[in-house]
């Protein structure tokens, strides 16, 4: 029943009552109600789930009941697929080295360049630190290559060479700028605020 | 017998992966023996300021070696060869800082740039580091002569030339990113973020401060104006 006419509804019943029943007062609450039910239009199954969803009080506590069941499936089936779950994992960059490893290896002034590249058969660096004479970084069991470096306080523009390949987009860079026609990358060393 | 083998294959290993510089330190005569050897339209030149370079510590003598045999190997042009190196010189010549443009050279012969290409852009950088020491100077902002006090706003040398150096640089480099040269706010912007990212750590304070408060964006867009037009000329 519309609840707009539920006051209508309500006006009629108790219209039939003065005609049928000389209006009595005893009684009169449940006859209402009882003639009001009968006239409501009975339930499918579909009416059931809209009732579910619909937005009251009552409603949306279910409604939060099946978004949450539904979050724990698709978090179990995440876990299972992933095969441990996701807050055992470690923060890691991208290419799976801890980030708190990254972090020791850039405290003072030590810089530290990565790069995945688990099919390369070399990776190097080169850049205004080294005069543009590439220096190699190494590769650990996962294909991340990295080199540590020390370096005095300054700006530094770089690239990596992969297999004879630039490529001048570190996603470490502090920023990037143009050169020849191609990018750079560049790192700030001892800046002031970065606790070197 | 067989230790000894090992102690000279550790050694011998440990040369290789120092490289080439602890195996020996460049000289200032290798330096110019080597610019002798690429047979250079402007040799005397070109010889006599990277002397003075080197002698005045403005110019690392291993670096030095290592642009002109990079430049060498390129089999490249003689002019062209020449074009750059005596970009540097004159640079050395007009008393401007020289790094920029050293590892810029050495970037582009690293990236395989044609040689004219990089003497191109060694030129317009060391047009901005003139006309950027200009504008310091235009401001009250002056390098003090080597071994005379500080007194402000007479920066040492060294001081002032990193000053023209990050500033130039930034130009150079918003140049090189497609940046136009008539939105001197633009400039400002880049200048401004260059020096506050190094102010403490590499350029003091004080000096950021003091170049900050006074160039204005109309004073960048002139500057690189000048660069460029006299590039062209």
């Amino acid at each position: 029943m519309n609840v707009d006419r539920l006051e209508e509804e309500i006006r009629d019943v108790l219209t039939e009552e003065v005609a049928c029943h000389a209006f009595l007062l005893d009684g009169l609450e449940g006859r209402v109600a009882t003639e009001l039910t009968g006239r409501l239009p009975r339930r499918g199954p579909l009416d059931s789930l809209r009732r579910l969803l619909a937005p009251t009080r009552g409603a949306r506590l279910g409604q939060l009941a099946v978004v949450g069941a539904t979050a724990v499936v698709f978090l179990t089936v995440g876990v299972f697929l992933a095969g441990r779950p996701p807050f055992a994992r470690e923060t890691r960059l991208p290419g799976s080295l801890p980030l708190a490893a990254v972090a020791e290896a850039q405290a003072g002034n030590r810089v530290l360049f990565v790069m995945p590249a688990p099919n390369a058969s070399s990776v190097a660096v080169l850049g205004t630190f080294n005069n543009w004479v590439p220096t190699p970084l190494a590769k650990n069991k996962d294909g991340i290559w990295t080199a540590n470096l020390t370096l005095a306080p300054g700006r530094y523009e770089y690239a990596f060479v992969i297999d004879g390949r630039w490529l001048g987009q570190d996603p470490l860079a502090d920023e990037y700028v143009r050169s020849f026609g191609e990018y750079n990358s560049v790192r700030y060393v001892g800046r002031e605020g970065d606790g070197a | 017998m067989r230790t000894l083998g090992a102690v000279a294959l550790v050694f011998l290993s440990l040369l290789a992966f120092s490289g080439p510089r602890l195996l020996a330190q460049a000289t200032p005569i290798q330096v110019t023996q080597r610019i002798e050897a690429l047979s250079l339209p402007h040799e005397a030149e070109i010889v006599s300021a990277f002397q003075m370079g080197l002698s005045q510590g403005r110019l690392s003598a291993d670096d030095t070696l290592s642009l002109v045999e990079r430049l060498g190997a390129t089999g490249g042009s003689r002019f062209d060869q020449d074009a750059i190196l005596l970009t540097i010189a004159h640079a050395l010549e007009n008393n401007l800082p020289v790094t920029t443009l050293q590892t810029k050279a050495a970037e582009g012969l690293a990236r395989g740039v044609p040689l004219p290409v990089i003497a191109q852009d060694l030129a317009l950088r060391e047009r901005l580091l003139a006309e950027v020491r200009d504008l310091l100077c235009s401001k009250n902002i002056f390098r003090a002569k080597d071994g005379s006090p500080a007194v402000s706003p007479a920066l040492p040398g060294p001081r002032f030339d990193l000053l023209v150096t990050h500033i130039a640089d930034s130009l150079g480099d918003y140049l090189d990113g497609g940046g136009s040269p008539r939105d001197g706010y633009a400039m400002l912007a880049e200048v401004t973020k260059r020096l506050n990212l190094l102010k403490g750590s590499v350029i003091p304070a004080s000096d950021v401060e003091l170049v900050l408060s006074r160039i204005e964006a109309t004073d960048l867009t002139r500057t690189v104006l000048e660069a460029l037009n006299q590039k062209q000329n």
